[in-house]
């Protein structure tokens, strides 16, 4: 029995992309920084990915039918990037999730202004700043902080989604 | 490759309807809105499937996925992925990404003294940090995870079993202390 190619191609791509996730884990659990490991090992991943797909499809027809097998790789490992993602930064960062953590550590309950004390105070503030001044999204200067050119292509980008979707202001 | 043709028009069909459903049909529950328009999609893209021919009338064999059922199953992930992972994910940044409003807050003004001071109290276009976690509040009462009962913030039995499930992950992680 010959596994169909496309499927063979899936199984390959499924196979690197749970390499990538363990070696992600590894690399929160020994404190690496986040976004520089998750951008690295997912390009290492997916490198490997495309050279077992591209052997695989020469192993089976000498690759006559190599763009279909690539493209679909491609596609379905940035879909389970994507979909990956958000779910991790969701655990990472999200206050909604600090807030139950909390409420958990504390016995359940707590009294509301105790939260606004613990999360609308400017040590979170400061906390992100620092996070997007190291990213390079934001420049730090003796009168204060200023936009970086990616960090104002970034917030044009979703200042205009926004004005698109009449969000109004968020955060 | 029908199954990328199909699920890419899909996708812009949904964002055009997304688009125009937030401009003229508002309402709170926007996440929920948008859900239902991608079940609308999905059902859309299901029929076209099967309405079409496997080549769509001019895709050559080497670009045709075998068996007709992976075709289809394909389809079904990369349009849920581009919506889950894609659409819905473009919402909530753009409402509530934490990070992401600081540098829109800061873009926005034209004031030189952009301090950690000034965003406390400037946040989301003005209305400063206690609005932001308001909101974060009122997002845990709406889902039921947490409870309101006098001036205190209580968690539901709900709320106490994701705790526990994040509180395991972030453990398994070290990004808790060790107990």
């Amino acid at each position: 029995m010959t596994l169909d190619p496309i499927l063979a191609t899936l199984i390959v791509v499924a196979v690197w992309f749970l390499v990538f996730v363990y070696l992600h884990i590894v690399g929160l659990r020994s404190r690496q920084d986040n976004a520089q490991w998750l951008v690295r090992s997912y390009a290492a991943c997916s490198a490997a990915m495309l050279v077992s797909v591209v052997a695989l499809s020469m192993w089976h027809d000498s690759g006559q039918t190599l763009l279909l097998p690539i493209l679909i790789a491609v596609l379905t490992s940035a879909c389970l990037f994507v979909l990956y993602v958000p779910a991790v930064y969701t655990i990472l960062t999200s206050l909604s999730v600090a807030t139950l953590i909390l409420l958990r550590r504390t016995g359940g309950r707590m009294p509301e202004t105790s939260l606004y004390d613990r999360f609308a105070t400017r040590g979170i503030i400061q906390q992100r700043l620092c996070v997007l001044v190291g990213a390079g999204y934001l420049a730090e200067d003796a009168c204060g902080l200023s936009l970086t050119s990616r960090g104002r292509a970034f917030a044009r980008a979703f200042a205009f989604i926004q004005r698109v979707w009449c969000l109004g202001p968020g955060g | 490759m029908k199954a990328i043709i199909l699920a890419t028009a899909t996708t812009i069909v949904l964002l055009v309807v997304v688009t125009i459903a937030f401009r003229f049909h508002q309402t709170a529950q926007r996440a929920r809105q948008m859900t239902l328009i991608y079940l609308g999609c999905i059902i859309l893209s299901a029929l076209t499937w099967f309405a079409t021919s496997v080549d769509l009338g001019f895709l050559p064999g080497s670009l045709l996925i075998q068996p007709n059922w992976l075709d289809f199953s394909l389809m079904l992930f990369f349009f849920t992925a581009a919506f889950f992972g894609g659409a819905l994910q473009l919402y909530n940044l753009a409402d509530r990404g934490f990070s992401l409003h600081i540098l829109i807050d800061v873009e926005g003004t034209d004031s030189h003294a952009v301090d950690a001071d000034w965003l406390v109290a400037n946040y989301g276009g003005g209305k400063g940090l206690t609005w932001m976690y308001g909101k974060r509040i009122e997002g845990l009462l709406e889902t039921k995870l947490v409870d309101r009962k006098a001036e205190t913030i209580e968690l539901t039995s709900k709320g106490e079993r994701t705790a526990d499930l994040l509180l395991a992950v972030r453990r398994f992680l070290r990004l808790e202390p060790q107990s």
